[in-house]
């Protein structure tokens, strides 16, 4: 239940409550307990736009002649595009799942 | 940096790129240097040397980070006696007609640069096989 949070945070509480509240002592044990699905995957966006940023200002030091080593904006570039696609492949089974959890016949 | 953790192998031979690369520069440096002649009364040209150290990985077992790679931790510099060489006319020359030479072994330098140079492109190997490694991985299941 935890893995649709991110999904359905967008959508109103009363479209997901009643999903939600059938199964009453597994959830509660498990959204207390671990870290949440929305707090992993928001953390995770900041660290991807962190590295974006600093992948730009390698870029721009390269631009303006200030790079010390060029391997240094080559890993930058590299690491940023795949945590990008490694955040995508996230996104989209989590939509996966969501989607398909929403096309169940209760 | 939190994700350079999950591509550990990327910074590894990233480290590895970096440090090979500053013996070149030493080597550049010590090539260039090669017929730096100097006074009696000034040190000779010092010819440097890196020294590397590896980096300890982080985490316990295989479950941690196996290793952070390698950097440089400092840089050595040879005698600045040099070589003493008669050199009479020599603008530099001291009243016995002695100058410095740098002691730099051209041979061994070059042998170094090949060494450095070959290190630096297995390093960017590791790199575009670790990239393309993950890459693979981020294609399962699509």
């Amino acid at each position: 239940m935890a893995i649709i949070s991110p999904v359905s945070a967008g959508l109103s509480s009363a479209t997901v409550a009643p999903v939600a509240t059938p199964t009453d002592s597994n959830l509660s044990t498990r959204s207390s307990g671990a870290e949440g699905f929305d707090t992993a995957i928001s953390g995770a966006l900041n660290s991807l736009n962190d590295q974006h940023l600093y992948a730009d200002q390698l870029a721009r030091d390269a631009a303006t002649g200030n790079l010390q080593s060029i391997e240094d904006y080559m890993i930058a570039a590299t690491e940023a595009q795949l945590s990008t696609q490694l955040t995508v492949a996230v996104r989209n089974k989590a939509l996966e799942a969501f989607n398909e959890i929403m096309r169940m016949q209760v | 940096m939190a994700m350079g953790a999950m591509f550990s192998a990327l910074g590894v031979a990233a480290s590895g790129m970096s440090t090979y690369k500053v013996w070149l520069d030493a080597i550049a440096d010590n090539v260039a240097n090669v017929s730096t002649v100097r006074g009696m009364d000034e040190n000779a040209y010092e010819s440097k040397y890196v020294v590397a150290q590896s980096r300890p990985g982080s985490g316990h077992g295989v479950r941690g980070q196996i290793g952070r790679g390698t950097s440089v931790s400092r840089i050595v510099e040879n005698d600045p006696e040099g070589i003493l060489a008669y050199q009479p006319d020599h603008p530099l020359a001291n009243e016995e007609g002695l100058v410095r030479l740098p002691n730099v072994d051209l041979g061994e330098q070059m042998t170094n640069m090949i060494i450095a140079q070959r290190a630096y492109q297995v390093n960017t190997s590791v790199f575009e096989r670790a990239r393309d490694s993950y890459l693979r991985a981020l294609e399962i299941g699509k």
